[in-house]
């Protein structure tokens, strides 16, 4: 899935978008994606590394795009609202750094109404750098139209 | 993240406050047209206000401060531009080179978000005793 796809899933655009591809998906399941570090980043300029907390959002993207895939193929026309609920027992061994591609790997663990439970690990080659669990929460939109199919955001 | 320290108490606790602007370059795609701040980035504000609460617990030697573990972490309401957002971390324990902390992130008396963090702390003296 490229980017283009991502961001008919996700609300998130530029400079919040951190995820660049998907690579394997099973919708509702699942997923592999990418995030590319490449020192042109706007958060470069306060930090020479990949911040903790940019990768958990990177994280709960591909969990947000686990569960829009799903949702979007289901349920087309209606909108729904992801939010990043928040994390558990989450570890970080080391921050990946400019020039390193981030391989993030999310696998839904449990869903209880609305509030869905993700194993999370992120990857640099073969280097485990970080993983836990991230919770987030995922409902149609009350107000939002039929109109749009999007799904996702993490707040 | 953090406009102003308000209080400290050094190896105890501190407030920190940050004021939250429409005009932050992550707002402009978090979400476009309806700005939020990110979750993730008020996490990030927490654990900044630790590591100035750090900086100034440590009056001699030079310090390295990484984030090792979030315990938990839960969002509860969104911050959104206007908001002036308190950060309110205190130090819960101490094992060897790790530094726990609780904190809080509050939008006037609501909380916004709930963090149990880590952060391993590596001290490095410089400089001769005289």
């Amino acid at each position: 899935m490229e980017n283009r796809e991502i961001q008919s899933i996700l609300p998130h655009r530029y400079p919040f978008l951190l995820v660049d591809r998907i690579l394997t998906i099973e919708p509702g399941k699942k997923a592999t994606g990418v995030k590319n570090l490449t020192g042109n980043e706007w958060f470069f300029q306060g930090h020479h590394f990949y911040p903790p907390s940019l990768l958990l959002e990177s994280l709960a993207q591909v969990g947000g795009i686990v569960l829009g895939s799903k949702a979007k193929i289901e349920n087309p026309l209606v909108h729904f609202v992801g939010l990043f609920a928040g994390v558990s027992e989450f570890q970080f061994r080391r921050c990946p750094v400019q020039g390193e591609q981030i391989t993030l790997q999310v696998e839904l663990t449990q869903s209880l109404a609305s509030i869905y439970r993700f194993a999370a690990e992120a990857f640099v080659g073969d280097e485990k750098v970080a993983g836990g669990q991230i919770l987030l929460s995922f409902l149609k939109n009350p107000s939002g139209g039929p109109e749009r199919s999007s799904a996702g955001g993490s707040g | 993240m953090i406009d102003r320290v308000e209080e400290l108490e050094r190896e105890k606790r501190i407030k920190a406050v940050k004021w939250v602007t429409a005009d932050e370059i992550y707002l402009s795609g978090h979400f476009p047209g309806e700005p939020i701040m990110p979750g993730v980035l008020t996490l990030e504000g927490l654990v900044q206000s630790a590591l100035i609460f750090l900086g100034e617990s440590f009056t001699r030697g030079k310090i390295r401060v990484s984030l090792e573990k979030v315990e938990r972490l839960r969002f509860k309401r969104a911050v959104l531009p206007g908001d002036r957002l308190d950060f309110l971390v205190s130090l819960t324990g101490k094992e060897g080179n790790r530094w726990k902390f609780k904190g809080k992130a509050q939008v006037g008396a609501e909380v916004a978000a709930e963090a149990d963090v880590i952060l391993k702390v590596d001290v490095r003296e410089v400089g001769f005793e005289l």
